[in-house]
């Protein structure tokens, strides 16, 4: 018999016991309670309870950032999903060596700082930018675009930033589709759209399920992406929250804010999971 | 928060794509035409950055000439290089810490039933997926309560708080694809567990640590949204400085290091993808 | 990407290898320049140039941390959160310093350490917010002004003339609550700091019929949307606006007809503040004749500072007779918090 005080046990399952409790489970509960709080106005809070908070955020001013927000969020995805699936179908028919290479190339862009490439779209897109004079140039358009300052601009940066999550599990799902159902579905007189949504949709859908969780949810919280290219004013949920911690002092307010996202990006997980998507293949783990 | 492990997006599949030629290769054209721009858009702001980090305005505006003094002035830049440095211990010293912590979890979690088990194992996904705000504020929310003082160590602890799962599942991929038996096979035979540990699993296991170690180190690099809640007046992260920076404009010497860092990441990629061919080829050859 | 398990603990191995040696290269260089000391400080963005505090951390060996903020709130939402002795020096406003130092978040300052504050204008020591200088010392007084390109539009004298029509689109804002609601307020001829229901209530349909007008706000480098010819009009500070005049000959800077807001930036120490010492030293570097001299060079913003001074008597007494300073509201605070959220 084992003895009961198996070190090597203690030694592989106290410390995530403890991680998880302290940096993952606690504050997200005291979290949980200061959504409850009273803000003081001046960055404090004095405990009590109240569903006040919760009840802040159907101001017509709050649900408009979150309808915004979602908005933003839902046509990134939408983009994503619309760049990514043409881009693996296609490069599914490339030599191995040729799609190794491509998906790296596709992976270069996390080795720079997501900062400073988003910086980089400030000179793309601002009114003299090099979008508005080539376009001007070439005599596409009279008076230069707004291409920033707006959601418009948010959501280019949205899709840059995010897309290579959405491409990569997309191609790895797409990468797995057996050829033997494609040439059937061919050979029984399938066109490419009726192949698309009979054959590559449905077996891939965990995959694109899996990308649109890892762009929705970023797309709706970064609030840094919107800071640059939205002019202060084109906000997301992620900017109301920072906000409330660092402009309005607000914390309850801020912390009920992150609690609702919380049960958001649950209720899209359990979605996840029901379409039979794997825990452990989001995010490529 | 969104990752990649490396290995996990090669196709799986090694199908032999038939080509029929001829009437498809306009069509052909075009899909890799289609390629070609979804690159572009990726790189055009890389693009962009590279060249600013070679003009001579200070202000990343508009190109007025070519000069190479940005990157000498980067190494005069106190500041930009200490972020430079905070970054890098961060993200060595995080990805080492999480990746032991999350290696010898994965085990646990496989070879034990413990308390709390389902519930810990749920626990661990929640940074993989919660926003990232929400990660930052609940660990600033914390930090504060506890009255620890925002600083290196802060942002040390909340860059392994959010690395350590995805060390777990990566690593817990690989952990999974092998059977139990090898590591009962060597118990029976009188290994202690420890020994098991570093000589039967630790061993099988060595690809999904490096993913998982690669993966946080990424991660670690890059991260804005928890680093800035985590951080104190002292720790200057580069992605923090550079944030900090873009209100007023970011100078060249920024970008020049941005450059210098893309140079040696691509090497590296570029020296991996070479030793990987040859020790591919050499594999045929056999 | 398909990476034979040698190869990548080969990369790993060799990129640590190579990020630890940078980090000791770094880190040794810096011990050329030891520092016996640190200073924490929290500063508006754009305000004093690196150089003077790089030199400043030559001349005294002290190493300064140097964060930025963008409004008043921001400043005090960062003091408020982080554990008492994060940060030792600040530079609130007027009614910032008045709301602190209510809020039993200041050091009163030790005059006798600072020996330089004999530079200073006496015009404008012993304000309303800090009579007798208890707690703050000014730094530099920032006023808003209206800033307009006349290529494109003829004139632009007050707030009203923002919301015209032909200006879609095309006015940059400051980012900054209590300013920019002051101006609306200022607009529909109430004080800047007037908290009364229906007042605030004219100002927020002044913001209304100005929205479609706006592209962005921006406090820290609004001048950049000026040079860039993003926007042709604004409300800015000050210096931001001369600092873009200096780029773009056409640009016109008014004060506007309705009045507008002086900002006087103090030095305050924080309670708790670890480094004490450092900061009055830095607050003493800061007030001498040619520090201030080179900052307000860089920074056109308005100097308290004798011998810094950029503007005539005359100019300095028209600007301090027609500008408001904002003041300190209370509680009533929690008003321009939702005002400020309902418009952004």
């Amino acid at each position: 018999m084992k003895p009961r005080l198996d070190p090597f046990k203690l030694l592989t399952t106290i410390p995530v016991i403890i991680y998880s409790f302290f940096l993952i489970l606690l504050p997200l509960v005291y979290i949980f309670f200061i959504s409850f709080f009273k803000s003081d106005n001046y960055g404090g809070f004095e405990i009590s309870f109240s569903l006040k908070n919760y009840l802040e955020i159907f101001n017509p001013a709050y649900l408009k950032i979150f309808a915004v927000s979602i908005f933003i969020g839902l046509t990134t995805t939408l983009i994503c999903l619309l760049i990514a699936y043409p881009f693996s179908i296609f490069l599914r028919d490339k030599s191995q060596k040729t799609q190794n290479l491509i998906i790296k190339l596709v992976m270069v862009p996390f080795l720079t700082n997501s900062l400073i490439r988003t910086y980089g779209w400030i000179t793309l897109l601002r009114k003299n930018g090099v979008v508005n004079s080539s376009l001007l140039s070439l005599g596409i358009i009279d008076s230069p675009l707004n291409l920033m300052y707006n959601n418009f601009g948010v959501i280019v940066g949205m899709v840059y930033t995010l897309l290579p999550f959405m491409i990569l599990p997309v191609y790895s799902a797409v990468s797995k589709v057996d050829q033997n159902y494609l040439d059937a579905a061919e050979d029984l007189g399938a066109g490419k759209l009726r192949r698309f949504f009979r054959v590559y949709l449905p077996l891939t859908l965990p995959g694109a399920f899996n990308g649109s969780l890892m762009v929705f949810i970023p797309a709706i919280g970064f609030f840094f992406i919107s800071d640059i290219l939205g002019g202060g004013k084109a906000m997301i949920i992620g900017n109301l929250i920072k906000n409330q911690f660092l402009t309005a002092r607000n914390w309850p307010l801020g912390a009920a804010l992150s609690i609702v996202l919380l049960v958001m990006t649950f209720g899209l997980v359990k979605l996840y999971e029901k379409i039979g998507g794997n825990l452990d293949e989001l995010g490529g783990g | 928060m969104p990752n990649l492990i490396l290995s996990k997006y090669e196709p799986v599949s090694k199908m032999v794509v038939t080509k029929k030629p001829g009437a498809r290769s306009q069509e052909q054209v075009l899909k890799t035409l289609f390629i070609i721009l979804v690159l572009a858009f990726l790189f055009l702001p890389i693009l962009i950055l590279v060249a600013f980090s070679f003009n001579e305005s200070q202000m990343n505006i508009i190109f007025t000439g070519f000069t190479l003094d940005w990157y000498k002035n980067l190494f005069e830049n106190r500041a930009l290089l200490e972020a430079f440095r905070n970054t890098l211990l961060i993200a060595v010293l995080s990805t080492l810490i999480s990746t032991v912590i999350g290696t010898i979890s994965a085990v646990g979690f496989k070879k034990y039933n413990f308390f709390g088990e389902k519930f810990v194992g749920k626990l661990i996904y929640i940074p993989i997926v919660i926003p990232e705000i929400v990660m930052g504020i609940s660990l600033l929310a914390i930090f504060t309560f506890f009255k620890i003082e925002l600083g290196f160590f802060t942002v040390l602890l909340a860059h392994i708080a959010f690395s350590i799962p995805f060390v777990i599942t990566s690593v817990r991929s690989t952990l999974y694809s092998f059977s139990e038996n090898i590591e009962e096979a060597a118990e029976d035979l009188g290994a202690t567990n420890f020994e098991t540990f570093r000589y039967v699993t630790l061993p099988m296991i060595k690809p999904g640590i490096i993913s998982g170690a690669i993966l946080a180190f990424t991660l670690s690099l890059d991260d804005v949204v928890i680093s800035y809640f985590a951080a104190g007046p002292g720790t200057n992260t580069l992605p923090l400085y550079i944030y900090s920076n873009i209100k007023t404009g970011i100078t060249p010497d920024v970008n020049a290091l941005t450059t210098l860092m893309l140079v040696v990441t691509i090497l590296a990629l570029f020296i991996s993808s070479k030793i990987e061919a040859q020790t591919l080829s050499r594999r045929q050859g056999k | 990407m398909k990476l034979n398990e040698k190869t990548k603990f080969g990369i790993v191995g060799v990129l640590i290898i190579l990020f630890v040696s940078i980090i000791f290269i770094i880190k040794n260089n810096n011990k050329e320049n030891q520092f016996i000391g640190e200073l924490n400080v929290l500063n508006w963005t754009s305000y004093i140039p690196e150089e003077i505090i790089q030199d400043f951390e030559k001349e005294e060996k002290i190493k300064v941390n140097y964060g930025t903020y963008s409004s008043n709130e921001e400043l005090l939402a960062k003091v408020s959160s982080a554990a008492p002795g994060t940060y030792d020096l600040v530079f609130p406003s007027d009614y910032m310093v008045e709301l602190m130092s209510a809020r039993d978040l200041l050091e009163p300052l030790d005059l006798e350490k600072l020996p330089n504050k004999q530079n200073l204008n006496p015009l404008f020591l012993s304000q309303e917010y800090d009579t007798d200088n208890k707690f703050s010392l000014p730094f530099l007084l920032a006023t808003t002004v209206l800033i307009y390109d006349s290529s494109k539009l003829d004139s632009l004298t007050s707030y009203r003339d923002l919301l015209k029509p032909e200006l879609k689109n095309n006015v940059v804002l400051l980012d900054d609550q209590r300013v920019m609601i002051g101006a609306f307020l200022n607009a529909e001829g109430f004080d800047s700091s007037d908290f009364d229901d229906a007042h605030l209530e004219k100002a927020q349909n002044f913001y209304k019929k100005l929205k479609p007008n706006v592209k962005a706000f921006d406090s820290d480098s609004p001048k950049t949307f000026f040079i860039t010819k993003e926007v042709d009009a604004g409300i800015v500070w000050n210096a931001e606006a001369l600092l873009a005049k200096q780029e773009n000959d056409n640009l016109k800077i008014v004060y506007p007809a309705e009045g507008f807001t002086l900002s006087m930036d103090n030095y305050v120490i924080l309670k708790n503040a670890k480094n004490r010492d450092s900061a009055y030293k830095f607050i003493n570097y800061l007030l001498r004749d040619d520090v201030s001299k080179r900052i307000v060079e860089e920074y056109p913003y308005i100097s308290p500072n004798k011998s810094a001074e950029n503007l005539s008597p005359d100019e300095l007494y028209e600007i301090l007779k027609n500008g408001t300073y904002i003041k300190n509201v209370g509680e009533n605070i929690k008003k321009f918090d939702t005002f400020w959220a309902n418009i952004k």
